[in-house]
């Protein structure tokens, strides 16, 4: 029996939940969805039904915190179970102040819920105007941040480029399983906040081979206007002696492809850079390591078949190393060119906030006995600070796959599909409070066979 | 005997008869002393067959816009209460459906109703809070609010009300509703129902346990190790047995002597999922429980609580309800697509 999926929206209040609860509401997909709010909102589409309930926690006489669960949500979808046959989706919109570890916990925890219902995924509404305000005053929006699935950044008419690019980088740190869309007036496709299966770890790895999300090798990205012909981009001395860069061609300077050129980059930074000295040619699409070691400002070469739109996907900011774009004019005279666009990507290990993720990648076999013994182990000690993991491991004489994932103290692991010819390995992810990821990367290490 | 698909009923369960309401069928029983089954529908309809044939009696289709949650059947019979997602209380003439007072609670959903064992009083509950009406259905008295939703209704005797949300079991007195007792439990109780005397009070609780407490020493214990949630409770109506679901097998506490503790519950082992209902034979002790399958059996059982099957049948849907005609010679079974099957019961 098909389980019935179940949206979670979380969010401060005035991020636009109701604003992307209108616009999911009123999308043509066909789907009958029943919504349970939390808060009074404006709500009022023939084809949804809508029910409001006041949130009702609940904790267990034993006191642990992983089998709080939401009373009123067990009580509404208990009832919507018995009308199955008129609704096919069901979105929970929390109030602002919601902990969504108890909303997560109900549909672990509650043996009819998890009969009937399966949690699709977790989607935080983020106020890119205020958050950086909330995220200081209450552990409930750093929370809502920790456990979302997909994050959406939202009202980004009201900051500037850079700002939305600085909280970027600040709730990627915090989260790095999430899919970050930026949005005016909650504008986001639906397909990007329904039917996720987040929590379906098979499913999710078909979408998508990965549980993290790219912190990217690179920290900014200029796009230039660039005519057919010779440019120069000339350095000065910066921090380091040597950068790495890639130059792309027909760099559109919209959100959505300087994301797609950056995931095209994270692969080209896996392949080993070619080293460049001062005067050399950039190759197109090549991963560069441009040599800066000499004193004074260095020049390398760009050459264009014709006009086109460059993006410069570079280690560092150009603030730091001064980068300019330059052509020679047919007067001889150098003209610098002005960026269309540019954006500042999140760099790896770059966190101050006390919630953070840890993931951990690792070629080799693990040892299930010593698997279990460490996760049982770190989640005893540590499973208060710790509020999604996910991960997948090859263990030792299984053929399959064993994929787990877990909020809080739950957790739920087993073996999937077969490896077959995919290399065999591991990643987990962890966000949690205060982890140590050194510790932990190290203690999974001593977990291979 | 698990695995085993029965499609007639064997043992004590005798071919009887059966009819569909519209959806899920939430709530009912019988009235007019077997005379009638009354069945009220989640797509919001209350519905009226025959006893005997199971022909068509009456039905009040769309009585409940959302949906009926709760119903219940006044102790002479006649009189049927229901209460749904459209926050009223309805009552019902049992003989031919006319409609009775329409009570207009709140903006909430009314999910329990209970009429007090001498029928002088209707009690509702609509969140966190429970009304009190009198046969006519004039408002008498209103609780104050609880902590959380109301999440089980059931009468102490002629007039103390007894009502279960999380954390606590409040007793109110009628009909002035002074509060004349408050058993408090840190945990989610999800059903509750009273040993007829009203001394014994059983909750299920959301963390897969049973918890009892006895009223006049106010003594409590807690019988924990369900695999789920024991949702659905029965006292026989001596006060002797009480029966649990929980997981597939129907756990049964016998109150005989010094009571529960310390002994071994009996273990009716036969449904392959969860039980969803269970009720006890009137003035008797026959037991008939439900499961998310469909099956229904029906168990002997002794005075410690242990017992072995005397009937079973195996229905399409999972049970929504079982419902013994008053004279014990006949079972209903309701389940969640609205078909309501009813067999005639041998001794």
């Amino acid at each position: 029996m098909k389980k019935i999926p179940v949206t979670v929206l979380t969010g401060f209040l005035g991020s636009g939940k109701t604003t992307l609860l209108n616009r999911i509401l009123s999308e043509q997909h066909g789907k009958r969805i029943a919504v349970i709010e939390n808060e009074f909102g404006e709500i009022g589409i023939d084809q949804a039904l809508i029910i409001n309930a006041d949130e009702e926690i609940f904790e267990m006489s034993n006191g642990c915190i992983c089998c709080t669960v939401r009373g009123d949500l067990i009580r509404v979808l208990g009832n919507l179970m018995k009308r199955r046959d008129k609704f096919d989706y069901v979105v929970v919109e929390t109030t602002g102040m919601a902990d969504p570890g108890p909303v997560a916990q109900t549909f672990f925890m509650d043996d009819e819920v998890r009969s009937e219902f399966a949690l699709d995924g977790i989607i935080t509404l983020v106020d890119a105007h205020h958050v950086n305000q909330q995220l200081g005053r209450s552990k409930e929006s750093t929370e809502q941040i920790a456990f979302a699935d997909v994050l959406v950044l939202n009202k980004t008419d009201l900051v500037s480029p850079a700002e939305l690019d600085a909280l970027e980088a600040r709730v990627r740190g915090m989260n790095r399983m999430a899919k970050i869309y930026r949005a005016e007036r909650a504008q986001v496709p639906v397909e990007v906040v329904l039917g996720l299966d987040a929590f379906d770890l098979d499913k999710a790895l078909i979408k998508k081979p990965t549980f993290l999300e790219p912190e990217y090798p690179f920290e900014w990205t200029g796009v230039y206007d660039l005519a057919a012909g010779r440019h120069e981009i000339s350095l000065a001395e910066g921090p380091d002696p040597s950068m790495s860069l890639v130059a792309v061609v027909d760099q559109g300077s919209d959100d959505a492809s300087l994301r797609a050129s950056a995931e095209w980059c994270v692969r080209r930074w896996a392949e080993t850079p070619l080293a460049l000295a001062a005067g050399a040619t950039i190759p197109l699409g090549r991963h560069v390591e441009l040599q800066l070691q000499a004193p004074g400002r260095k020049s390398f070469v760009l050459e264009l078949e014709r006009p086109t739109r460059v993006g410069l996907f570079t280690q560092h900011t150009a603030e730091e190393f001064e980068l300019q774009v330059s052509q020679r004019a047919t007067s001889g005279e150098e003209r610098v060119v002005p960026t269309q666009a540019e954006r500042t990507w999140v760099a790896q290990h770059e966190h101050d906030d006390e919630v953070g993720s840890v993931g951990i990648e690792l070629d080799g076999d693990i040892d299930d006995k010593k698997l279990n013994a460490w996760i049982g182990r770190l989640l005893r000690e540590r499973g208060v600070d710790i509020f999604r993991m996910k991960g997948f491991i090859s263990l030792v004489g299984e053929p399959r796959r064993f994929v787990f994932q877990g909020v809080h103290m739950l957790f739920d692991g087993q073996p999937d599909r077969p490896w077959g010819d995919a290399p065999r390995r591991n990643q987990l992810v962890f966000i949690g409070r205060n982890l140590d990821r050194e510790s932990m990367t190290r203690e999974f290490a001593r977990c291979l066979a | 005997m698990p695995g085993v698909t029965f499609n007639q009923p064997k043992g004590a369960l005798r071919v009887g008869w059966s009819a569909n309401v519209d959806d899920y069928a939430i709530a009912g029983g019988w009235a007019l002393n077997g005379e009638a089954l009354l069945v009220a529908d989640s797509a919001g309809g209350v519905h009226a067959f025959e006893g005997t044939s199971g022909k068509p009696r009456w039905a009040r289709r769309g009585a409940h816009a959302g949906g009926a949650m709760t119903a219940s059947i006044h102790p002479e019979g006649a009189t049927l209460a229901t209460g749904g997602q459209d926050g009223h209380v309805r009552l019902w003439n049992a003989r031919d459906g006319a409609p009775g007072a329409a009570l207009a609670f709140g903006d909430g959903w009314v999910e329990h109703l209970a009429w007090s064992p001498d029928g002088r009083w209707l009690a509702a509950s609509c969140k966190r809070e429970v009304r009190v009406y009198s046969m006519s259905g004039e408002e008498l008295w209103r609780s104050p609010p609880h902590p959380s939703t109301v999440s089980a209704l059931a009468w102490s005797g002629a007039d103390v009300l007894a009502t279960a949300c999380y954390g606590r079991v409040t007793f109110f007195r009628m009909p002035t509703g002074g509060e004349s007792q408050r058993l408090e439990w840190k945990g989610s109780l999800i059903s509750m129902v009273l040993s007829p005397d009203g001394e014994i009070i059983a909750c299920g609780s959301q963390d897969n346990s049973v918890h009892f407490w006895r009223r006049s020493s106010g003594q409590d214990s807690m019988m924990s190790g369900y695999p789920g949630k024991p949702a659905v409770l029965a006292f026989d109506d001596k006060g002797r047995l009480l029966a649990t679901g929980g997981s597939e097998a129907v756990t049964v506490w016998s109150f005989e002597g010094d009571g529960p503790e310390d002994t071994e519950p009996g273990v009716l082992e036969l449904h392959v999922m969860p039980i969803s209902a269970l009720a006890f034979e009137p003035r008797a002790q026959r037991l008939a429980s439900g499961s998310r399958d469909g099956a229904v059996v029906l168990w002997t059982l002794n005075q410690a609580g242990h017992g072995e099957p005397c009937g079973v049948v195996q229905l399409p849907q999972p049970i929504s309800g079982l419902h013994w005609r008053p004279d014990g010679r006949g079972l209903a079974a309701f389940d969640a697509c609205g078909s309501v099957t009813a067999w005639r019961v041998g001794k």
